[in-house]
């Protein structure tokens, strides 16, 4: 095992790892604390690279700063599909939620297929290819560490609106009582549809974030709406910071298996110990055991 | 199910028996064949994710179990083919036993998200393991048939059906049927009275797998060849899904009209939307979750009985009157 590699390699799952936080973190604030199964997840996500794609290719605008649009398009997307789709069917079954975000996420990805064609696309943008050296060893690509310092500022972002604003308390709140909250005056169908549309935001600006360091191609969200539940399981459900910690371990984890295993098993790496602590720990590694 | 209706549904199998004496295109005995396989698949997810209650949207993995256990058995070992299909069944057996026995403890969407979580990690191994599964290119998978093979696929298609049918309608009589509609509409009553619930659902899924992975032996045998993206991925698994669903899930009928109309829905949409064709998959799940949660036959059949229901106490007003 060489040292200096594996460094480089835990450094590269972190820079990874806080898009994937990011991505977690709207997924956490969905499923988690909202209780909607959301399988779209990972197909909005890549509405908002697309987003930012198109903008960019149009305007050649910095998608460093399109990212923001990217969030305010998917916010709009997750409100009326809230009150669209999912709000008439509130009350059923999960498996319904299931299924309809499942359709949902197929339009998406189908329809941009349809649109922009199969084809892999990367933008090229004066960024890309400069590096930044830690010592003789260690080098970090600089597009990949500017994404990674928005996304941890939208990740802090996203934790004080869940923790310090009244419609992240009233989100908690339902989350810990649903029939005791609309009794307190809150208006559960407005808190659900906007948290719905931020936890959708968020995943839309990872999206864009993740534009100058990605490819890009229709079916590129796919892996991402495993891996979102993959980390509001391990982070312990209810836990924005918890979904946020496991996408950083998950980063490293994918980018130690790459180093050691190769590329092709990071996937299935994840999956395996998402299966081990359903099923050894079904509260996640950071979240309490409850007794 | 009354005996009248059982005895419709055997006519119907047995003239489609009949079909291809009449119809000799391959390319219409090759859409029958696809509509009569996933009415089996759906047939056999239904036994689950419909009685059951238990939506496993990782069905792929007893399919390609069924596809890959034919290929490998007889590619790698030299065991006859049809041995090998067996051999298939019994791996597809096996996965069922360790999927079940993890993912059953678990409920609601994690049960869901450990299915697609076992069939993905199938996926990936079958793809980067190179040496035993021939990786991403596929493999190779012995012929079942010699001859005229559209028309013996077709009839296997058929058979394969009309077994899963078949052990539907006995299971829904049985004792063993009623114990997995309990566990549907609530589990923890469902324990409370006595009923083992890991068991039965267990049971559900070992016949559910077999069924599935005949269905992945013939598909795989048709196209003498298999993929992992193809076979194992989780498109399959949410067609098998789509087809009970969309037709009625925990109806026999079902899982038949849903393929019905899903295959072919698919392809005319292949023509038109070219590589885009999963969107009518999209669109017809929002539609079933909005419009007909009940599937097809779910709702005609309760628009029957409100019918036969209301019609019956309009007459009688009207006598009154």
């Amino acid at each position: 095992m060489d040292l200096y590699a594996s460094l480089q390699a835990v450094i590269n799952g972190l820079l990874t790892g806080a898009l994937y936080a990011l991505v977690g973190m709207g997924l956490a604030l969905i499923f988690g604390v909202m209780r909607i199964v959301n399988f779209a997840h990972g197909a909005f996500m890549m509405l908002g690279m697309y987003a930012t794609y198109v903008l960019f290719t149009r305007t050649g605008i910095s998608p460093y700063a399109l990212f923001i649009v990217a969030g305010l398009v998917l916010f709009a997307v997750g409100y009326a599909i809230y009150y669209g789709l999912l709000r008439p069917i509130h009350g059923q079954s999960d498996f319904m939620q299931i299924l309809l975000t499942l359709g949902i996420g197929l339009i998406c990805t189908d329809g941009v297929l349809l649109v922009f064609g199969a084809d892999y696309h990367q933008i090229n943008i004066p960024l890309l290819g400069r590096n930044l050296h830690l010592g003789s060893h260690i080098s970090l690509n600089a597009p990949w560490v500017v994404s990674f310092l928005i996304a941890v500022a939208v990740a802090l972002a996203l934790y004080l609106f869940v923790m310090r604003t009244m419609i992240g308390r009233a989100a908690r709140a339902i989350a810990q009582n649903r029939y005791a909250a609309p009794l307190m005056g809150i208006n559960v169908f407005r808190v659900q549809a906007i948290s719905f549309a931020v936890g959708i935001a968020a995943a839309g600006i990872a999206g864009g974030l993740l534009l100058p360091v990605f490819y890009i191609y229709p079916q590129v969200g796919d892996q991402f709406t495993l891996k979102a539940f993959v980390m509001v399981v391990l982070g312990g459900m209810e836990s924005i910071v918890g979904a946020a910690l496991a996408g950083l371990l998950l980063g490293v984890v994918e980018s130690l298996t790459s180093l050691y295993w190769g590329n092709e098993w990071a996937l299935a790496v994840d999956f395996v110990i998402f299966l081990l602590v359903l099923s050894l720990r079904p509260s996640g590694i950071f979240g309490r055991q409850k007794a | 199910m009354k005996r009248s209706h059982l005895l419709i549904a055997l006519v119907v199998f047995a003239l489609s028996l009949l079909v291809p004496l009449v119809v000799e295109t391959d390319y219409v005995l090759q859409i029958l064949f696809r509509i009569y396989l996933f009415a089996a698949l759906g047939l056999a997810w239904n036994l689950v994710g419909g009685y059951a209650g238990q939506l496993s949207l990782g069905h792929a993995a007893y399919f390609g179990a069924g596809a890959y256990g034919l290929a490998l058995f007889s590619g790698k070992l030299g065991v006859s083919p049809w041995l090998a299909v067996l051999m298939g069944v019994v791996v597809a057996l096996a996965c069922a036993l360790l999927i079940g026995g993890v993912s059953f403890r678990l409920r609601g969407p994690y049960f869901v998200l450990a299915t697609i979580a076992f069939a993905e990690v199938l996926r990936l191994a079958a793809k980067n393991l190179p040496n035993v599964t021939g990786g991403d290119v596929g493999v190779q998978v012995p012929a079942l048939f010699h001859g005229n093979v559209n028309r013996a696929f077709y009839w296997a298609a058929v058979l394969l059906t009309a077994v899963a049918f078949a052990t539907t309608v006995a299971i829904t009589r049985a004792r063993f049927g009623y114990y997995l509609m309990a566990i549907r509409e609530d589990e923890d009553t469902a324990l409370s009275v006595g009923v083992g619930a890991a068991k039965t659902k267990l049971a559900a899924l070992l016949v559910s797998a077999a069924l599935t992975a005949l269905a992945g032996a013939l598909y795989g045998s048709l196209f003498l060849y298999v993929v992992p993206d193809q076979v194992l991925s989780i498109d399959v698994s949410n067609e098998i899904a789509i087809v009970a669903m969309l037709g009625g899930a925990g109806t026999v009928l079902g899982p038949l009209v849903g393929s019905v109309v899903l295959e072919s829905a698919s392809e005319i949409f292949k023509n038109v939307f070219k590589e885009a064709h999963l969107l009518i998959y999209g669109v017809l799940l929002v539609v079933v979750v909005l419009f007909l949660p009940e599937g097809i036959i779910g709702t005609l059949t309760a628009i029957l009985r409100r019918r036969a229901l209301f019609g019956g106490i309009k007459a009688g007003a009207k006598g009154v009157a």
